[in-house]
């Protein structure tokens, strides 16, 4: 059926006739719970950096990246201002951070950057009821929350590998000749890699878990800094009061601290934020089953939240 | 059944439904919160076209149109969905829109942006959904609005967004539940506008749940009540209002002549303020109050055919339930 509901002026050359066709049945192609799926792993990228929505939801994630990125150039321009001065290996005579210290540096500034970001993509939900919604679409809740965490880790992933790219082109551009850098020191690229993964994986799940827990993301982005923030003093502090096998353990509670110890393992060296970490002699096996316990754990517990969010 | 809607769903979900099956089908269902039965017992069937569910608050829609949404599981009894098990079947969502009663959407983003994202998330590819995202606001009337943030939309407008997102994938049946509610008289209108539209232009079916008798008699083809979780009385609305049909005279004297010549000649009336209501509208009761108007010297002053509102109906079968329970 089709209604002409307007009309060009007569005499108008370039005149024609518009015509409104009704309503038209979809029949095409449903592409069921894959498409979902990745529906919502898109929307939540687009929601944690601030994609369709206002310009003031671009500032914080927009800052962080930023700013962990300048970090990254920062250490390449100095390093490079120490080998111009020192000579080849001037850089790393001179203690000067690179790979392998970044993710203690910057870890309480990523840890910051996912409490802040990540509860965008579960609490609004779930407050203005759009979570409703997705329980009667096609997919299950484990869908649901698999993709808004597959979102939150790819964002977190351009946080955490960007300022590593970043120091690694600097490094490399202000050798004299860059294939020899290249050649030295490309292991570093998939320990970097490996490093960021594991502390996007543990941010992203302990973030997510948080923020599934109410509605407002402004409490899960206070419970998380202070968690982080208020947490590592307390607990360094404390144990090396108490020292010991005990101070060792009680050191494991430095939330902060853990994936920087898988970070230590993976370069194969102490950096300068864990060196003085009364868990670090704890041991590799101890220290990785510690991270995982502190991945899986709450991973589980978040995917119990959402999974019978729809059968 | 509606030609269009069968054949759209054949169409596009040939092993979801096979024809003939009702859309929606509920069997002895039955659903307690503790000691709390928010469904007893109840079976109907829905086919094509418009259906109310009628009932006062915690009569039960809330928790049929739950069920039926696979987001409650009954504690007994079923619920089937296109030909499916509405508590196991993931994939018959993507053939039925919902639009809950309580807000539900997001206020940053435009109604453009959530329209296309419910679209993809129901299964449509990106680009199809955007155009059908577009198509959708148009019909419910917020095309030019479309690129605004719904945070900034009136009432009418969100409940218009909301019905859109339940539209938005097509579907073969919507469940509103109470689609009019918050709504001033005029966006009422509208919104019972754009129902009655969704299914005789878009060829979907509507299951509608209300509190509200009037909406129910002005827009839907079927009707179902419940109470306490019961079910009341179900079927055609056209059938209980026919059933009732009347004429209303009122004259300016001799009253009492009048209904005694009335009543002489067979005719049930019925005293009101300030006339009389007279059952049945056939020719012969037209006649009867013809000649009775002549013998009673009864000088006429209004005379008019009146279908009795649903209200009165089920104001009357409600007191009875209500006896009964109590005897």
């Amino acid at each position: 059926m089709s209604e002409a509901i307007a009309e060009a002026q007569p005499g108008s050359e370039r005149g024609g006739t518009v015509f409104d066709i009704g309503y038209q049945p979809y029949t095409d192609v449903r592409e069921g719970r894959s498409r979902g799926r990745r529906a919502i792993f898109k929307d939540g990228v687009r929601t944690a950096l601030g994609f369709g929505r206002g310009g003031r939801a671009k500032i914080l994630p927009w800052f962080f990246i930023v700013a962990l990125s300048a970090l990254g150039l920062v250490f390449s321009i100095v390093a490079a201002a120490a080998n111009t001065m020192g000579g080849p290996g001037g850089a790393e005579k001179a203690g000067i951070p690179s790979y392998s210290d970044f993710y203690g540096i910057a870890s309480m500034m990523l840890f910051v950057f996912a409490a802040v970001v990540a509860p965008d993509l579960l609490s609004p939900d779930k407050r203005n009821g759009v979570i409703n919604l997705y329980r009667v679409r096609p997919i299950t809740g484990t869908d649901y929350i698999a993709s808004r965490w597959a979102a939150f880790l790819s964002v977190m992933l351009i946080a955490v590998w960007l300022p590593q790219i970043v120091l690694f082109l600097g490094l490399s551009g202000s050798d004299p000749v860059p294939m020899d850098y290249l050649t030295k020191n490309w292991l570093d690229i998939p320990r970097f890699i490996l490093a960021g993964a594991a502390m996007a994986v543990y941010a992203t799940t302990l973030a997510m878990l948080a923020a599934s827990f109410t509605t407002r993301r402004a409490y899960a982005s206070v419970f998380l800094v202070g968690l982080f923030v208020i947490s590592t003093p307390f607990t360094m502090a404390l144990s090396e009061e108490i020292g010991g096998a005990a101070g060792q353990w009680l050191a494991m509670f430095t939330l902060t601290s853990i994936p920087v110890h898988v970070n230590d393992i993976i370069f194969g060296q102490v950096s300068e934020v864990t060196e003085k970490a009364p868990a670090r002699k704890l041991g590799s096996t101890v220290l990785v089953g510690w991270y995982f316990a502190w991945t899986i754990i709450p991973g589980l517990i978040l995917w119990s939240r959402y999974r019978k969010l729809a059968s | 059944m509606h030609s269009r809607v069968r054949a759209r769903v054949r169409e596009t979900e040939g092993d979801i439904m096979t024809s003939g099956q009702p859309l929606l089908e509920i069997e002895h269902l039955t659903k307690e919160y503790g000691k709390v039965v928010a469904l007893n017992d109840v079976s109907f069937s829905i086919t094509d076209g418009i259906t109310g569910i009628l009932g006062e608050n915690g009569a039960g829609k809330s928790t049929a149109i739950k069920i039926l949404l696979g987001l409650v599981r009954p504690t007994s009894g079923s619920a089937r969905v296109l030909g499916q098990d509405a508590s196991h079947s993931v994939s018959v969502r993507g053939r039925v829109g919902y639009m809950p009663e309580h807000d539900c959407l997001p206020t940053a983003v435009s109604a453009a942006e959530f329209l296309t994202h419910m679209a993809e998330v129901s299964g449509l590819p990106p680009s199809m959904a955007r155009t059908r995202a577009a198509d959708t606001l148009r019909h419910v009337g917020l095309f030019e609005e479309r690129y605004r943030a719904i945070g900034g939309y009136s009432t009418g407008m969100k409940q218009r967004v909301k019905l859109g997102q339940a539209l938005v994938h097509d579907p073969a049946f919507v469940m509103l539940d109470e689609p009019t509610a918050g709504l001033d008289p005029a966006g009422r209108e509208d919104m019972l506008t754009l129902i009655r539209k969704t299914h005789r232009e878009f060829g979907i079916s509507v299951l509608f749940s209300s509190h509200l008798m009037a909406d129910i008699e002005r827009s839907c083809d079927r009707i179902i009540v419940l109470q306490g979780g019961r079910l009341v009385q179900s079927g055609e609305v056209e059938h209980f209002t026919k059933e009732t049909e009347t004429v209303f005279i009122e004259v300016d004297s001799n009253r009492e002549a009048l209904m005694t010549a009335l009543e002489k000649r067979g005719v049930v009336v019925t005293i009101e303020r300030s006339g009389f209501t007279i059952q049945g509208r056939d020719e012969t009761v037209y006649d009867h109050v013809r000649d009775a108007l002549v013998e009673a010297h009864a000088p006429l002053r209004r005379m008019a055919p009146r279908r009795r509102a649903l209200t009165e109906l089920f104001e009357r079968d409600g007191d009875k339930a209500r006896d009964s329970e109590a005897a």
